[in-house]
């Protein structure tokens, strides 16, 4: 399978720079997401990549075959768009055939060809249905077929599910990873969803507001060992902390103002100097929260519940400290009936590792 | 439950009551009127008796050649007109619609400007560019085309001029109408598939235009079958059309039963081929 490259790529709208010598390259065959806040771009990016628009300056390639100049119609790319650009009218068939009749194709085939595309997203039940007639997930799979049915060497989704609702999107994520591990094709995959993203990814990017690729990784990767605290926070939830980095009898620790010290593991991935300043970020979910004191934690902080949300699965805390900090936690609700209930205004002890804190630079 | 049901009568007679006023207009200026005509086709001209004389005698004249060359003559006009127009506001509105962005509103300000004043006095301004010393003379004179000039104004040439300028706004207005409305994203959609921008148009943005393309058409259609200002005043008069000859049986020769009776014949002759047009467009949509 083909890499996608995009190297030194420039792209601005008037004076608005969307983006500014931005290189990535997209595993061949692998399931993309391209993650970021909205306005960061990304979905400029996709439209460089499908050919809507033109780069200022940069090139792109799939494989070794610049496309940077070739016209959007003579790519071998297919999208599928946020809203669906279904042609309304026609019906499930002359939508799902579009890509084949333009090409000349003999009718024989093409019928062939979109009763097979058609059963693959499971719709072969409305093949003669107009597109008005459809719920919005049989929409969406219309747009599905009638990109696929190209056998595009790229296939580009915008947003594709964000106009369902949210059953019904877990559902299309788990087809849309069949789809693509049955047809090996590179799906690149545009959302500001995280979930989404971590859910369908085998590798994903991480865009900011500055249409600046931050990390680039599989979904693991990226929030285990965020790269930034803009990837930690918006990938999950994080608490930040900023502090100096020390060396002490032989481990490491940071001090934070007004807190104290805490003992991090320095990972073999990124060197810090030490007495350098950086931040710390510490996940909710990896922080353990107890009205008691406990024992054989490296890390231990006390504050106020100052708010509890109870999600079903978990429950998140904020615990207010002496400084007027506010940490996030989070407790899986694993017992039915908890032998110790936390409640507003008490008095806790949160405890971590020092394994569980990642260092960041920014 | 309850409510709902009552509602929707209540509005039902509303709606009935707001509707009455319309209705009741149509009635006394439309339909009566129109009844009356019809009457009037199958009345023999006679001062002798006081009851109407019934015959069909009236009808039977329209296969004399006179008759039938004017309805040829006004179908002919209205056709090409409707033709021209189409050619030519399709691009204009395409081009409002898609790609004029800021200056659309002007634009369409200026397309729209013509109806704020009587084609009597738009005509007149025709005449100072078609005159023998006129504008379009001048020109053609002052740059060698032409030695002599040219009898442009009170020709068939001045009419079609003067009809496809005035009907041009309604054409371009229902077109472009319906191509604002136009999702551009699906143009986006059909280049990406693979088609060129021809084949793009020919499939994705026309088909969808085709009820704007179908309202402009019967609003330049039906009226330029029937114009009688237009014909008369570019083509002085020399030129025969449906409405004039109309006018001419009312107000010349006052043989009220014949006159009717050929506006009855006309107005079937239009409908005829204006509801094959209506069928042609049901069609294309389908």
């Amino acid at each position: 399978m083909r890499n996608i490259r995009l190297k030194h790529v420039n792209k601005a709208f008037g004076d608005d720079v969307i983006l500014e010598n931005l290189s990535l390259t997209i595993p061949g065959g692998s399931f993309f997401a391209l993650l970021g806040p909205s306005g960061s771009g990304k979905t400029t990016l996709l439209r460089l990549i499908a050919g809507f628009e033109t780069v200022d300056s940069g090139e792109i390639y799939i494989g070794d075959h610049n496309i940077t100049h070739i016209p959007i119609n003579k790519r071998n790319i297919n999208t599928v768009f946020q809203h669906y650009a279904l042609f309304p009218h026609m019906n499930v068939f002359e939508n799902v055939a579009y890509g084949l009749v333009v090409k000349g194709i003999a009718k024989g085939i093409i019928e062939q060809k979109v009763r097979r595309t058609l059963k693959k997203v499971h719709l072969e039940r409305h093949i003669y249905k107009p597109i008005q007639r459809l719920s919005g997930g049989q929409q969406q799979r219309v747009a599905l077929a009638r990109a696929i049915i190209n056998e595009p060497d790229v296939l580009l989704l915008d947003e594709p599910l964000a106009a369902l609702d949210l059953k019904l999107r877990e559902r299309m994520l788990v087809e849309l990873i069949d789809l693509q591990s049955e047809l090996k094709t590179t799906f690149v995959y545009v959302t500001h969803d995280q979930f989404e993203a971590l859910t369908v990814a085998d590798y994903m990017a991480i865009m900011n507001y500055d249409g600046e690729i931050e990390q680039v990784g599989t979904p693991k990767d990226i929030y285990e060992f965020p790269i930034s605290s803009f990837v930690a926070k918006f990938v999950g939830s994080t608490n930040i902390f900023k502090g100096v980095l020390q060396e002490k009898n032989g481990g490491f620790t940071v001090e934070v103002p007004e807190l104290g010290c805490f003992e991090v593991a320095m990972s073999k991935r990124r060197k810090f100097d030490i007495a350098s300043t950086l931040l710390m970020s510490l996940r909710p979910e990896k922080i353990e929260i107890n009205k008691k004191e406990q024992e054989g934690f490296a890390n231990h902080l006390t504050g106020t519940v100052e708010a509890i949300i109870y999600y079903g699965r978990s429950t998140q805390y904020t615990v207010k400290l002496k400084n007027g900090f506010k940490v996030s936690v989070f407790e899986q609700n694993e017992e039915h009936f908890p032998h110790e209930v936390i409640d507003y205004d008490d008095v806790v002890h949160l405890y971590w590792q020092k394994e569980n804190v990642v260092l960041l630079e920014r | 439950m309850n409510r709902d049901i009552n509602n929707t009568e209540v509005s039902k007679n509303v709606s009935f009551f707001m509707a009455l006023p319309a209705f009741v207009w149509l009635l006394i200026f439309l339909y009566i009127p129109l009844g009356v005509i019809v009457a009037l086709s199958f009345i023999r001209k006679s001062v002798v008796s006081i009851w109407p004389d019934f015959t069909w005698a009236h009808y039977l004249t329209f296969f004399d050649s006179l008759y039938y060359s004017v309805i040829v003559r006004s179908l002919t006009l209205s056709i090409i007109t409707t033709a021209v127009c189409l050619l030519c506001a399709y691009p204009i509105a395409y081009f409002l619609a898609l790609h004029a962005q800021k200056w659309k509103n002007v634009l369409l300000y200026l397309l729209a400007l013509p109806f704020g004043v009587n084609f009597v006095i738009l005509s007149y301004a025709w005449f100072f560019l078609l005159e023998k010393n006129g504008f379009i003379n001048n020109i053609l004179t002052s740059l060698g085309i032409i030695s002599s000039p040219l009898q442009l104004l009170n020709t068939q040439f001045a009419i079609y001029v003067g009809m496809i300028y005035c009907y041009l706004p309604f054409m371009v207005l229902p077109i472009y109408a319906v191509l604002e409305k136009l999702d551009i994203r699906l143009i986006d959609a059909s280049l990406d598939l693979g088609a060129t921008r021809f084949t793009t148009f020919w499939r994705v943005v026309f088909p969808q235009s085709i009820p704007g393309v179908s309202t402009g058409f019967f609003m330049v259609f039906i009226p330029s079958f029937g114009e009688y200002v237009i014909p008369t005043l570019m083509g002085g008069g020399k030129f025969m059309y449906v409405g004039s000859l109309i006018s001419h049986y009312f107000s010349v020769l006052r043989n009220l039963p014949l006159g009717s009776a050929f506006t009855v014949a006309s107005s079937m002759v239009l409908l005829i081929v204006a509801l094959f047009f209506y069928w042609r467009f049901r069609r294309m949509v389908s």
